[in-house]
Parts: structure tokens; sequence; C-alpha cells
């Protein structure tokens, strides 16, 4: 958990910065980190608000990488499945990558119900990541808030979104999308509004999509299981 | 206009950003036990970051001022390429960043 909490924390004081030395107002970034609890999605829809994208792109584009969640929330949903509905939207707000990874990692699929260990032991790391979360993406915007933009610290956003990006790409299939999606984005960069965006990103999920179709096929026989990390 | 000096812009986009992500972290909470996630669903969705965190980070590294900049002299590209290096090898995302605008810098000082 220690060293899972420091990375956490460079990666929060690097969106800060990020955020600030992208070009949002000390205040913006400040509201924006703490309501929305997104990181990476605060990183990438930063460039499309700063541009005036129409809002509708905004929030397209904050789903897509936001849809990880959605299969975090049907892997821990079976130990939480019993309690009120309060209670399960509270654990809903505080998940994040890493509590989701460090609960999988403790307990794997949990089948049954839940108990207090489960409960325990995930809002102890959701709640630590939260804290660590916050306080150090509020640390990052006053730093570089402090840092001249002669630096290029803008540049870092970049890095900090290719970090998140290299540990997901795993397989042929998301190669496939991850090139497809880099070329359209480049070659549409002049269409209006950044629409050559979406598209981009629809074009290279097909394509993900059809690849690994295809190569499931090939391997019919072979059942696959899903590894849940 | 910039869309920092739009107030009710960054009202809307930062609540869409927000109950984006607390609405795709609540799915399942939302939902009675009977509906599962199919392993299908589930594998389409893992690429549907990849496609958009890419379609994010590959204008800003390979463009410059609305076009396409794949030049040797696009220092951007070195610092990436370098940054990324350092991470698949070492996993430390502090000692990538260091090296990324490390390379970034002194390229565009040199």
């Amino acid at each position: 958990m220690a060293p899972a909490t420091l990375a956490l924390a460079a990666w929060g004081i690097v969106t800060g910065v990020a955020m600030v030395k992208g070009g949002l107002p000390v205040g913006v970034a400040l509201v924006f980190s703490l309501v929305a609890y997104a990181g990476t999605a605060q990183l990438a829809t930063l460039p499309l608000i700063l541009v005036h994208a129409p809002w509708p792109l905004v929030m397209v584009t904050a789903t897509f990488i936001s849809l990880r969640f959605v299969i975090f929330s049907a892997g821990i949903r079976s130990a939480f499945v019993r309690l009120p509905l309060r209670q399960r939207l509270a654990s809903a707000y505080f998940q994040g990558d890493l509590p989701f990874v460090l609960f999988s990692k403790r307990f794997g699929t949990v089948e049954h119900d839940g108990n207090e260990t489960h409960w325990g032991f995930y809002y102890g790391a959701a709640l630590t990541c939260f804290v660590v979360w916050h306080v150090s993406a509020v640390a990052g915007i006053l730093l570089g808030s402090l840092a001249p933009t002669s630096w290029g610290l803008d540049f870092a956003a970049a890095l900090a979104i290719t970090a998140v990006l290299i540990p997901m790409v795993t397989n042929v299939p998301a190669v496939v999308g991850l090139i497809v999606t880099s070329v359209l984005a480049v070659l549409t960069i002049r269409v209006p509004f950044r629409l050559g965006l979406l598209a981009s990103i629809v074009c290279g999920l097909g394509a993900a999509l059809a690849i690994e179709t295809v190569l499931d096929r090939r391997t019919s026989p072979v059942v696959h299981t899903v590894e849940t990390s | 206009m910039t869309g920092v000096q739009d107030v009710p812009y960054l009202v809307v986009t930062i609540g869409c950003v927000a109950a984006v992500s607390f609405l795709s972290r609540a799915s399942f909470a939302f939902l009675p036990e009977s509906v599962k996630l199919p392993p299908g669903v589930q594998r389409s969705l893992r690429h549907a970051p990849v496609c958009a965190l890419a379609a994010i980070v590959a204008p800003a590294v390979f463009t410059e001022h609305g076009a396409s900049a794949l030049s040797v002299h696009n220092y951007r590209i070195w610092a990436v390429l370098a940054a990324g290096a350092v991470f698949a090898k070492t996993r430390n995302m502090l000692a990538m960043m260091v090296v990324g605008m490390a390379v970034f810098t002194a390229l565009r000082l040199a």
C-alpha cells in the first residue's frame, strides 16, 4: 500500500501542476479537482476545455475514459450488494483505480455477500487514496502556479497521460486501437470543435474490437478467461 | 474566447466530468444483482480508455499549431519516446516524468 500511495501522490502533484500550467486559473483548477475527483479524465478534458470545445464532446471524452470504472463497479458489486442504496453509492463515490486494484489483489472476485473485513479493507484503501489524492493535487496546483510558464510544464500533462496509457496497452487489439486512434486524431486536428477527436476514438475502438473478434475466431476452441486487474 | 473565460461553460463542463466520473463508478450500484457484465462487453470496455487517452495525447505530441509535426525537430516526440522507454522499464512514474521533462527541456534549450 505504501509504494502505491507514493505513486498516487506523485500522480496527484503532476496532475495539479499540469492543470495550472495547461492554462487553468488556480481557482478553477482547485474547484475542478475537488469536485470531479477524476484524475485522468480531468487531464484529458483539459485541452478540450481550453479551446472551448462543445460541452457534449467534453462529456463523451470523459465517458470513454471513465468506462473502466464500470468494470470496477461490476467487479466489487457483490461485496456491497446487500447494503442499502446510500451505502452502495458512498462506496462508489470513493472508487478509484488504486482501491480497485488493491481490493482485487486482496480478495480476488468476491462471489458472495461482503462482510466487515471487505468493507473495512475497501474503505481503508479508498479513503487513504481520497485524502492522498486531494492533498497532492492541491499541492500540485499551488506549486504549479509558482513555476514559470517558460519551463514548459504544460508538457507534463502529455507525459502523465502516457504513463496511464502504457500499462493499458497489453494486447494486440489495444495496440491496434492505440495506433488507429492516434493517427486519426493527428490527421483530423484541423476539424472544427475537435470533433475529429470523437471520430478517432470511435474508429480506433471499432478497429480494436474488429481485431479482437478476428483473433478470437482464429483461436475459437480456446475459452478465454478474463483477467481482473 | 477560451473556455477558461466562460464561467457558465466551465460550470457545465466541470459538472459533466464530475457527473460522468461518479455515474460510471456507481453504474452497477444501481443495477439489480441479476444483471451481470458479459465478458465480451467487459473486454470491449477495456479498450475505450486506451482510445480516448490516445486521442488526447497523440495531438499533444505529434501536432503543433494545428498541423501535424512529424519531424526530428519536434522535441516532444523524443521526450515521449525517452519517457515511455523509462516507464516501460522501471514502471516508475516519477522517474519517467523527470526523464521526459529533462529530455524535452534539454533539446528545447540546446
